[in-house]
Order: C-alpha cells, then structure tokens, then sequence
C-alpha cells in the first residue's frame, strides 16, 4: 500500500506554462549537448525550472526568465561535473560517416559527443551557451559567474580542441544531412 | 563570429536531436515538493541535487518513468494550483538503506557494491494482477532495463534504472546486492562460475569488461579488449560465454574470446563481414553466431568452432536491425523490429532464410527479447508471453498479455530459478513496475526434447 508522506499545494505562476511549454525542448537539446543523454537533460532542466518557479514572477517583470533557467542549468552542470567527475576522458577511433543516411546522422551526433565529452566542464558550457544558445559573451560571462576574458578564453580553447577531434572538421564543413 | 565559430554554430543545431519528449509542468512541481531546497537557495547555489548517474545509451527503452512511478500529479486547472502527492514506496534500488559491504581491494570507492541488510531489504508482499498472465504475482518495485533480468545459481541479476547492477533475492523479490553500474551498450549480465561479467565501455577502439563478484558485487576483475575497425555503434548482445566457460566479444569487424579465470584475451576471429552487433554460442560450443548489419539489415555469419570456419551467412529479409543473439540446440534466435515494434524470431541451424516469428512481439518502442532459461525458449512483450522449444522453435505455451484499462501492459520474457518463473513488468495505466513471478504450464518446464 503506497504511503503519503506529502501534500502540498502549488500555485502555477502565470505564464510559467506556457514557458515551459514553448522553451522546453531548447532547454532539453542544451541539456542534451551538456550533459550527453536525456534522462540527465531532463533532469538539468527540471532542476533550473523547478528553481526558477518560485522567482517566475520577478523574473517575467525583467524579461529574463531563460537566460535564469540556463544560468542555473549551467551552474548546475558544472558542479555536477565537480561532483562526478571520473577523469573518464572518451578517446579512440570514432565509426567511419557515410553522408545522407541515418547511421551518418547518428554517427555525427556520436562525434559530437565525444568531441564535447573531451572539453572541460566550463569550455563546454561556453560552447553550448555561446553557440548553441546563441548568447552573447556579456550574457554567458553573467550566466557562468566569470567575465567576458574568461568566456573568450574558454571559448578559443574549445574551439582549438573541437579543431583536433576525430571527425568533427569534417562535420563542421557540412558533410552530414539535417 | 568568426566563420569557425559560425560553423560550430550551425553543427550544434543541425545535429543536436529533438529530445524525445518534453518536460512537463507537473515534473517540474513534483521535483519543487520532493526537493523544496530547489526553491530556497540562493543566488548561484540553486541547486544541490546530486547528478543521477549516466545511464547506458538505451536506458530509454525501459520506458518505466520515475516520475509516474514516484507521484501522482493532480492538476487543479490550469494556472491556478498543482496538488502533488507523493509516495514514498518506489525506492530506486541504489538508495536502499544498509551498510555497504567490504568491497574487495580492487573495488573503487565508486563502484563499491552496496549489501542490503536483511531488515531492510525493500520486501513486497506479493500481489496478484488481475488478468495477469500464468497468475504473475508482483513481489518487487524495482524498474529495470528490459531484457536485462537473468537468473543464474539460485539469483536474479538485473540492470536498474537508476543505473546499477542488481542482485535479486527471487523468494523475496528483494535486491539484496548493488553496485553503480552504467550500461554502455544493450547487454544482459553474464555469469560465470562466481563472477558476473558486464560490459563497462564501449566506444571506439576499446572495449571494457569488468567482473563482479557474484554474492557481494564488489569489483574484482577489469579487462581492456581492443575492436578492430572500431565497435558497431548498433551493438545489441556483445557479450556472451560458451560452455567452455570462456567469454565471446564482439569487438570491432572480429570476436575476441577472452578466458575470465586469467583474466585475458585468448583468441580472435576474424568476421570479415562488417562490425560484429552480437554474438551467441551453441549449448555444445561447436558454433558461433555473429550477427552484423545496419539499420535497415541484419546478416549472421555461422562459425564452426574450434575451426573458425565460416558454416553459414545469411541476411534476414524483413524487419530492421537485429541482435539479442540466443543460441539453442535446434538454431539461433534473435531479434528485428520495424518503427516501434520489435519481436523475436528463431533460424533453425542458424540459417535467415528460414526464420520463423516466434510471439507477437512489443510494440509501443518497449522490449522482446528471447530469454533461454529452464530448458526453453521465453519470449515476452505486449502482446502474449510464451515459451518454446529450443530445439525446433515450436511454441509449447501461450498466454495472452490483457491490456490495463485499455493501455498495453508489459511483460519481459521470464527467466527461471528455483522452478519458479520470473518477469519483469510494467504498466504505464496504473503506474506499476516491478519484478514478477509466474507460475507457467507444464508444457515450460523444460521437459521436452533439446
């Protein structure tokens, strides 16, 4: 027989719905790029979302409840990382592509990923907030807690790295069908 | 931008995938209620949830929700007040309360098994399912991966959701043993002698296995096999023992055969025919069974063992991809799907081109894997549970699987210990998950010709 341990009632924010509803995918693909699976996305965002719940309002008045939801996500990536961290470093030959078929598709996205795997925790947060988020570097420097050298900085060093990984030139020029 | 930087720009959201589904308002007010320091803490320290483990790559085909299972969500209309209720009963396995063994030496602090005491084991009363198939009676609420439950000296070992290797008390449905665990790629534990054998990495050019003590789960063995050519990124069943007590690899466009009691790499069989996807070996270890292919695909190449000499390719013609190799006397099974079915068939001799379905299948993107224990074939699913000969493919017993309140219900193919047969369930109508036990015909009692 189940036991109740808790009964609470939440009053829903207006509009905070209808955020989730139109932002959540966004917030899960970010999450996915940080995080490297879903359930670990879902769980990212639910966190930021489930914090950003009880400030909603101040933060509608301001216009800026994603950038909030993405700033937690990101701190809350890194001091996962902090946490876990297993100095597991993904390496070793990646699946040949093949343009225009399903296996390219997911072969490219394996690419990624273990391109990304290969990144610092705040260079990837970097990457994915600067050029997945499409956020400025004031905007990143803010959500990361850093400034904008800092952002810069992190951001040439990834971008050196994603350079030399295995397969991801190759990606990067186009070579894989959406 | 640069233009580099506008190319990265353009990679991340070409390829980046659609999420499989959507967070819901309802998820976000049951983590507010479970985890209520989400919604105090201050600027820059929002949240102190600690990380779920990484899950294997197909955690998402055991589609048993934690968050059904963990709450029910009463919407009060919309905009004006979310009443949550929570319950306490579904534990995952990994949190269980009790001491943590003494793992042995070689055991990371990471990975050190966890021995659930007696008086805490997470015992359930077992329960009868209405309309259940071969009166299954629920006895756990553990939520597993499908198709990782086996059974093996008197316990089941499992995979759990919350990414664990499992031991299972099968009197009491009560995990009794666990250890962190991330499944890398779809594969069932596998025991030989006292050492139960996973797959830890499989990526690239390497392949980890590590061995777990039986009883305690403590870490006790770690193997690097290398795959030639690079491991198939579609591997379903790539690890494997043969009754010479040896373990079979799919690694890369070879088999590495890989002796446990050393623990080192023994031999390698060249495939040529592409990455190796699973691997199966007879009961009389005279053949080996390697399946390879591509999305749309599925081809097996027979070896002759100790020869290495190739007995027989075939392709299989209908369906997708394959694996899930199970070999038998009478031939090989495995399994294919199209769109969000899958189902199971048997290749007498190990020959495609008379395969034969053996069930209905899943539907739903949920699970049928064959399972040959207690000396035949089980087959589970969504549509009907039945058990089969492992010499010819013939079904000896059939029940059909009714749906619950209109919403299919789920059950693994069982495995056996003790007599008794046991499956792992799971209703997304009611909300329940967990491990089961059935009491099957005497035509699946493994008394029939193999």
């Amino acid at each position: 027989m189940d036991t109740l341990t808790g009964v609470e009632h939440l009053a829903e924010p207006d509009g905070f719905r209808d955020f989730v509803e139109a932002r959540s995918s966004a917030l899960l693909r970010s999450g996915w790029l940080l995080t490297g699976d879903w359930p670990s996305a879902e769980d990212l965002v639910q966190t930021a979302l489930a914090a950003t719940w009880p400030r909603w309002s101040s933060l509608r008045r301001q216009d800026a409840p994603e950038l909030y939801v993405r700033k937690i996500m990101v701190n809350t990536f890194l001091r996962w990382r902090q946490r876990r961290w297993t100095g597991e470093i993904a390496t070793g030959r990646l699946p040949e592509t093949q343009a225009h078929d399903v296996f390219a598709q997911v072969d490219a996205r394996q690419s990624l990923l273990a391109a990304l795997d290969r990144l610092p925790a705040r260079q990837r947060a970097v990457v994915v907030l600067r050029y997945f988020a499409d956020q400025t570097e004031s905007q990143t420097a803010e959500a990361m807690g850093c400034s904008v050298g800092a952002v810069k900085s992190h951001a040439s060093k990834a971008l050196a790295r994603l350079r030399d990984a295995p397969g991801l030139a190759e990606l990067m020029t186009g070579g894989v069908a959406s | 931008m640069n233009t580099e930087e506008r190319k990265l720009a353009d990679l991340l959201h070409r390829i980046t995938p659609e999420p499989p589904r959507r967070v819901t308002v309802e998820q976000v007010a049951y983590r507010l209620v479970s985890e209520p320091k989400l919604g105090r803490q201050t600027r820059g320290r929002e949240s102190a949830a600690p990380r779920p483990r990484r899950r294997g790559p197909l955690f998402s085909r055991a589609l048993a929700p934690v968050m059904a299972a963990a709450a029910v969500v009463v919407i009060a209309g919309a905009g004006a007040g979310i009443a949550v209720l929570a319950n306490s009963h579904h534990t995952p396995p990994a949190s269980a309360g009790g001491p943590a063994s003494s793992a042995s030496s070689s055991a990371s602090a990471s990975s050190s098994p966890t021995q659930t005491a007696s008086s805490t084991q997470q015992t359930t009363p077992a329960t009868g399912l209405a309309g259940a198939p071969w009166g299954a009676e629920l006895i756990g609420h553990q939520a597993l991966v499908q198709g990782s439950l086996i059974s093996a000296d008197g316990s089941l070992y499992a995979i759990g959701n919350t990414s664990t290797l499992d031991r299972i008390n099968p009197a009491t449905g009560a995990v009794v043993a666990s250890v962190p665990y991330n499944m890398p790629v779809w594969n069932p534990p596998v025991v030989v002698g006292n050492t139960v054998w996973e797959v830890s990495s499989y990526n690239g050019g390497n392949i980890v296995l590590q061995g777990y003590d039986a009883r305690t789960l403590a870490r006790t063995s770690s193997l690097l096999v290398p795959a030639i050519g690079g491991v198939s990124i579609g591997g379903q069943g790539v690890l494997t023992s043969g009754p010479d007590g040896n373990l079979y690899v799919a690694a890369g466009e070879t088999v590495a055969v890989v002796n446990p009691a050393i623990p080192q790499e023994i031999h390698r069989i060249q495939v040529l025919a592409g990455k190796t996807s699973s691997v199966a070996v007879s009961p009389d270890g005279s053949k080996l069974y390697v399946g390879t292919g591509s999305s749309t695909s599925f081809r097996l190449v027979v070896f002759n063992l100790p020869s290495d000499t190739i007995a027989n390719e075939s392709t299989l013609t209908s369906g997708g991809a394959g694996g899930n190799l199970v070999a038998t006397s009478g031939g090989v099974w495995g399994t294919t799907g199209s769109g969000h079915s899958e189902w199971v068939w048997f290749a007498p001799n190990g020959n495609l081109a008379r395969a034969v379905q053996v069930g209905q299948g899943a539907g739903g993107g949920l699970s049928s894997f064959p399972s040959y224990s207690g000396g035949v074939v089980w087959v589970g699913g969504t549509g009907d549970v039945v058990c089969a000969s492992p010499a010819t493919g013939q079904v000896l017993a059939k029940t059909d699987i009714p749906a619950d309140h209109g919403v299919a219900q789920y059950f693994a193919s069982p495995v056996v210990s003790a007599g008794q047969a046991y499956s792992y369930y799971q209703t997304d109508a009611s909300q329940q998950t967990g491990l089961v036990r059935m009491t099957p015909p005497a035509a699946c009692t493994g008394n029939v010709s193999s």
